[in-house]
């Protein structure tokens, strides 16, 4: 039956600050090398913080080929539409697709579903009515008469939260199931469980799951700033002197397709998509809860559906964003959940920052790169292990995973928890050109 | 296998521009009355769009007795708020500690946290000479409020329903445009099929009536330029129609495993029986002329819910009333029912209340229940001469009394994204 359809993983891609594909962010994390720098898009020297992690140095064009679009979307969807590309072209399908026959192709692709998490709308889009309020200098009558003098009469739909859905759709010719995901921090995470419910339900037989955001802008920082959530001083994870998130930008995909099909065309399995859970807190827009419970419980569902116990999980890719609160929260959950038995325990924002609806989905991806390649990245800005936590098994220096499974968590305003179980697959841990790399296991 | 869970809808709470509750909102369509006016909200005169569906005389106060939860939330918030505490209490069922973490909540999330005010606020301290600098926010009378941020934070309206009702399990805010609600309301069934949940309180809200909002559709042609005869200004699938208006409010609907609501006695409107989700992946805001698109995602849901379209007696259009969503919509219903479409009932109530952008698709999934449950089809207002094109059989004149056991909702997004759900007669169902 349908419901047991086992999930495939044949696709990544990804860009932030640390690099534009996986390969190339992978080899910044597990070398300790962070992207967490000066701001540089503006000057941040009065900000609560003047750190973040932006992608520079990098032509529009290298991430999405066709110029007529970058007049059409922002460059958040930039991101989303580079990272959901390259996760299809990684997959081979492109290629498979060719092989079909007119009939076999229709249907293959009314199959192929889109599922993102959005940043949603920023604060950027809304300076396009600068020139405007200042031409109309307070009589709102001359604001709508001068409205299509002033403005992109195409804003709208450059701003549209779902444009990622949109043109994955058209310019790979998606067609089936979908979904934008506006949740904050979880949105990318719930796209991923939200790609695969699908395709473990049959209404799609694979989808792309993507995660973006560019939350690195001047009043972003300053309100988090205001609400002490930003770090003056850097990421540092489970860090007794922990003292806030830095922002990073950027995007991360999955391409999800059934264990069969990707089987019968022979491609590469990256690894194999078990579960999900998602809980609310109930606790409003900014506040958690000191025990962790709803992270608690988000793990709890996720493991159920997976099938496996806290025993078989062999790392866990916390969400360690570096906020007092949080961090302390989700080591409380970990406890409570795991006992005395934790496997490793690592973060990745360290390296590239908070990518907000971004970052669960680049989490997933990293958290596939240390099973496969055998290592559990230490956190390098991790000095002084929180001893509130007791003991705890995040460190500076990298472990070796327990075992093939990694358990992935996701946390965001709303009192939001998403938790995820993927597998590496074994059968193919030697096929990557970087797999023999050991750098940074000590 | 076990049966697939089947789902129903037990309870129903409206915010609309016809109407501040459900019953208020289901007469008006009834009735065909208009909820379109000039806009009072902002001063729209020099604006080529002034007309608009407002939620009028709205007293979130008096509704929900939360000072402190207010300040949090917007207009759209306190929509959502109000619709999902008439929803509870028609549906006599709530959170409780016992139950509240087998409680979900799905929701299209409006697309537009930022107020118009923050924006002018910024103008001011940042952009006199209409370029953004961003020394001035660093100004020490800069008006910073973090309510105002938190307000505006995408997930913000699943923060506050979640904390005002206690909704402890599966949470999520989605947004494809015009199609948002349609989708909440799918991937509530979704969810409760998959068993993570047992009851999912399913909507949308928004409201895009603010200077941004108009602005932004003004800019792309899309809205109704008939500032002097704003009743007639919606009149989908009529040969002069020349745009839509824009509404605002918001739809709340208490779905519950099918099985639990008839142990408790629970009165249900309506089977919410299938979903169909596409993507027309042809261009951001065109609809394909042939329906494709929309042709899978109706095609989807009536499968989804075991049935052919012969079974099919109403159908509330995404009818929006532009020329090219209607004409590709009707394509598109005719190419799904065949022979059956002159036997379908077809309306758009937008012709009365306006398009409420996300919250247009949970509205129209509560007017389908009503219509079942009372045997009634909503007229489709302001039809005087039908457009030869849209050749599908309309309720026109006045609503059309009919023994209703299917009835499909579409919900069609700027983006591609096409949403339609299937609701079936409670009496229809047999037992499992």
């Amino acid at each position: 039956m349908s419901a047991s359809r086992r999930i495939a993983i044949t696709g990544t891609g990804a860009v932030c600050g640390a690099g534009v594909g996986v390969d190339a962010i992978w080899d910044a994390v597990v070398n300790g090398r962070s992207a967490i720098k000066e701001i540089s898009s503006w000057d941040a020297s009065r900000w609560p913080t003047r750190l973040g992690a932006e992608v520079t140095g990098v032509d529009n064009r290298a991430l999405v080929e066709d110029r007529k679009l970058h007049k059409l979307v922002t460059r958040t969807d930039l991101f989303g539409l580079y990272a959901a590309g390259a996760a299809i072209q990684r997959s081979g399908i492109t290629g498979h697709r060719e092989t079909l026959t007119a009939e076999a192709l229709s249907r293959f692709n009314d199959r192929s579903g889109v599922f993102v998490g959005s940043g949603g709308g920023n604060y950027r889009s809304n300076y396009e009515f600068f020139p405007l309020l200042t031409a109309a200098n307070g009589d709102f009558e001359k604001f709508g008469r001068e409205l299509g003098e002033n403005v992109n009469p195409m804003w709208l739909l450059r701003i549209l939260p779902n444009n990622v859905v949109c043109h994955v759709g058209i310019r790979h010719n998606f067609k089936g199931t979908n979904g934008c995901i506006i949740n904050q921090c979880v949105g990318g995470a719930m796209a991923v469980a939200e790609a695969a419910a699908a395709v473990r339900a049959g209404e799609a037989d694979r989808a792309v799951a993507v995660g973006h955001d560019t939350p690195l802008e001047p009043e972003t920082v300053l309100h988090y700033g205001h609400l002490n959530l930003m770090s003056p001083d850097g990421l540092r994870p489970f860090d007794r002197e922990r003292r806030g998130t830095v922002f990073g930008e950027g995007a991360a995909a999955v391409l999800l397709e059934t264990m069969a099909d990707a089987q019968a065309r022979q491609a590469v399995i990256l690894g194999e998509f078990l579960g999900s859970g998602c809980a609310t807190e109930a606790t409003g827009i900014l506040d958690v809860r000191p025990d962790g419970d709803g992270l608690r419980r988000a793990i709890e569902i996720a493991l159920g559906e997976a099938g496996v116990s806290p025993d078989g999980i062999g790392v866990i890719v916390a969400h360690a964003n570096g906020t007092p609160a949080s961090d302390a929260s989700e080591a409380q959950a970990l406890r409570r959940l795991f006992g005395n038995h934790l496997p490793p325990v690592t973060g990745f924002k360290w390296a590239f920052g908070h990518l907000i609806a971004g970052s669960g989905a680049l989490d997933l991806i990293m958290a596939l790169c240390a099973l496969r390649q055998g290592i559990v990245p230490g956190i390098p800005t991790l000095d002084s292990l929180d001893p509130e936590f007791g003991p705890f098994p995040a460190s500076r220096a990298a472990q070796r995973p327990r075992s093939d499974t990694a358990l992935v968590l996701c946390r965001g305003f709303g009192g939001m928890n998403v938790a995820l179980v993927v597998r590496a697959n074994a059968a193919c841990a030697g096929e990557s050109a970087t797999s023999s790399r050991t750098g940074g296991l000590k | 296998m076990t049966p697939r869970r089947r789902v129903a809808i037990t309870g129903i709470g409206l915010v609309t521009p016809v109407g501040n509750d459900a019953a208020t909102t289901w007469a008006s369509l009834l009735a065909g009355s208009s909820g379109i006016a000039p806009i009072t909200c902002f001063d729209a005169r020099g604006f080529p769009t002034r007309i608009g569906a407002e939620v009028k005389h709205f007293d979130a106060d008096s509704i929900l007795a939360d000072r402190k939860l207010l300040k949090f939330a917007s207009r759209s918030h306190r929509f959502a708020l109000a619709a999902a505490e008439e929803a509870f209490r028609d549906a006599g069922i709530r959170p409780e500690p016992s139950t509240n973490r087998r409680w979900g909540l799905s929701l299209g999330a409006g697309m537009m946290g930022i107020e118009f005010s923050e924006v002018a606020a910024v103008h001011a301290f940042c952009a006199r000479d209409g370029q953004f600098d961003p020394e001035g926010l660093l100004h020490g009378e800069f008006p910073a409020d973090p309510v105002a941020f938190c307000r505006s934070q995408t997930n913000s309206g699943l923060a506050l329903l979640t904390r005002h009702f206690g909704i402890q399990g599966y949470a999520t805010a989605v947004h494809t445009a015009c199609a948002s609600g349609g989708q909440a309301v799918g991937t509530a069934l979704k969810v409760l099929r998959r068993g993570l949940t047992d009851f999912v309180l399913a909507g949308g809200y928004d409201s895009m009536l603010n200077p941004l909002g108009v602005s932004a559709f003004c800019l792309l042609g899309a809205l109704s330029t008939d500032n002097d005869t704003p009743e007639r200004a919606s009149r989908p699938f009529d040969v002069t129609r020349n745009g839509f208006v824009l509404g605002e409010g918001a739809g709340m609907l208490v779905l519950e495993d099918w099985n639990a609501a008839r142990k408790r006695g629970a009165r249900i409107y309506a089977e919410l029986a299938g979903d169909g989700n596409s993507l027309s992946s042809y261009r951001i805001t065109d609809s394909h002329p042939s329906g494709d698109g929309p042709i899978q995602a109706m095609q989807q849901a009536l499968a989804d819910a075991g049935l052919v379209p012969d079974g099919v007696d109403y159908v509330n259009a995404h009818g929006t009333s532009t020329v090219m969503n209607d004409r590709s919509e009707c394509a598109a219903l005719r190419a799904v029912m065949g022979g059956h479409i002159d036997r379908v009932s077809v309306s758009s109530t937008k012709s009365c209340m306006g398009h409420l952008i996300a919250a247009a698709g949970a509205v129209e999934a509560a007017v389908c229940a009503l219509a079942i449950r009372d045997g009634i089809a909503p007229v489709s207002a302001n039809l005087v001469q039908p457009d030869p094109e849209c050749d599908v059989n309309i309720v026109c004149g006045e609503s059309r009394g009919m023994n209703i056991r299917v009835a499909l909702s579409n919900s069609l997004g700027f983006g591609g994204s096409n949403s339609s759900l299937v609701f079936r007669h409670p009496e229809d169902v047999s037992a499992t």
